[in-house]
């Protein structure tokens, strides 16, 4: 729940004092990873969640509005027997530990304020953050938090409008490109991080083409897919995907083909793009892309 | 294959002078706005001539096809005969006219090429 570290300040800035619940520890096989994160505040607001749901989160809360009140930090060790565990993905039972601290949002001086903030900021810009955390019992809790994937969707139609409402309930960050200022408008991408317009290719090429960013080509249109492939094709990104048949794709790679890219290196380029989900309306096939993507960034998908 | 294919394929595949115009004097943008091509022209004017032109562009094989002959035409010559350059030269040179709705893509090169001419430091007139 990388992405609540965004919200310490923003909508918890609302309540006096945050609950911040931690997922430091759990043996088993927990549902969710460890550093997840849930928010509880003041007022009985709830954000995130440090398991799927049901009995853990609903003791964390528990004890989170109480250490609302009173105050300080603490460390939860709740045991699951198998019942429970299954009732809320945890299939072989087993432990786990919870930090909660309380914090208080409009104090920027509050530690767990200034370490949330400062990790939001790296990620903010692209960088991997930390957040280390002493247990109170002589362990130190190192939450290593990559940042947020980054698409860069070049071809401002339909498909990208959905892929940046789908990307944001991913936590993704989305950024449109076009060569078209009446496409890569505001009014249509309200959910995208920034929306480009300009010549596609250099626009791609000035942002970090490394393992974290994803680049979707979703024009449909030779005049930005090729000059786009050609300054990416050797570049580090995790993931590059163009819409578009397995002709279509063959035809494209015969062309940088010829310009003198090798079988290997055009082999990277997703064509057709997405998981094979059987839709074909612009959200589905958005929803086919960012899942192959997550499969990519997870190890799922070859 | 029409003669007209053929001219825009060979200089779509292998376009002349396409890149950055090292020491460029004079450059412009311009945009299709609706088919999305874009295209950057550079120039290096020397006196009354433009010694070197290039462009770079993220557009279709017609408008890359234009940019390509265009750039050629133009380098070496007088600035102002390379101001007097029309879309029928460049008809001319591709061997043909593109349909209808593509017309744009040859005009766009020009148009940017002028305006690159007019924003050169060097320009003359």
């Amino acid at each position: 729940m990388n992405g609540l570290l965004h919200t310490v300040g923003t909508d918890l800035e609302k309540e006096k004092a945050v609950v911040v619940a931690t997922l430091v520890a759990a043996t088993g096989s927990s549902s969710k990873k460890v550093g997840a994160r849930m928010y509880v505040g003041a007022s009985g607001r709830i954000l995130g969640g440090v398991t799927i749901g049901g009995c853990v989160d609903a003791q964390v809360v528990e004890a989170s509005d109480a250490l609302v009140a009173e105050g300080g930090r603490k460390l939860l060790s709740i045991s699951l027997d198998d019942d429970e565990a299954w009732e809320i993905g945890l299939t072989c039972g087993g432990t786990v530990e919870v930090l909660i601290e309380r914090a208080v949002p409009s104090d920027p001086n509050d530690p767990v304020v200034r370490s949330h903030r400062e990790a939001a900021e790296r990620l903010a810009a692209g960088e991997p953050a930390e957040l280390t955390t002493a247990l109170g019992d002589g362990r130190t809790f190192v939450d290593h938090i990559a940042p947020p994937t980054t698409l860069l969707i070049v071809g401002a139609g339909q498909i990208a409008m959905s892929l940046t409402r789908l990307a944001r309930e991913l936590e993704m960050r989305t950024v449109v490109i076009d060569g078209r200022e009446r496409y890569a408008t505001r009014e249509r991408f309200p959910d995208a991080d920034e929306v480009r317009v300009g010549m596609p290719s250099e626009i791609v090429a000035s942002y970090s083409l490394a393992k974290g960013t994803a680049v979707i080509l979703v024009a449909h249109d030779y005049k930005y897919e090729l000059p786009v492939l050609r300054n990416l094709i050797r570049s580090d990104v995790g993931y590059l995907g163009m819409l578009g048949s397995r002709k279509r794709g063959a035809a494209v790679r015969a062309l940088l083909r010829d310009e003198g890219f090798s079988d290997e290196e055009l082999a990277r380029v997703r064509t057709p793009i997405g998981l094979d989900i059987g839709g074909k309306a612009p959200a589905e096939v958005a929803l086919s892309i960012l899942a192959e993507v997550v499969a990519v960034r997870s190890g799922k998908a070859t | 294959m029409t003669a007209f294919r053929a001219v825009v394929l060979e200089h779509f595949r292998r376009p002349r002078n396409r890149g950055a115009v090292e020491g460029a004097t004079g450059e412009a943008e311009g945009a299709n706005p609706l088919c999305g091509d874009r295209i950057r022209v550079q120039v290096r004017v020397d006196g009354e001539r433009v010694a070197a032109a290039g462009f770079t562009a993220d557009a279709c094989a017609v408008c890359i096809a234009a940019a390509s002959l265009l750039t050629e035409r133009v380098t070496g010559r007088p600035v102002a005969e390379a101001r007097a350059l029309s879309v029928d030269a460049l008809h001319e040179a591709l061997e043909g006219e593109p349909p209808p709705g593509r017309k744009r893509c040859v005009a766009l090169p020009l148009d940017t090429l002028q305006r690159a001419l007019s924003t050169s430091t060097g320009a003359s007139g």
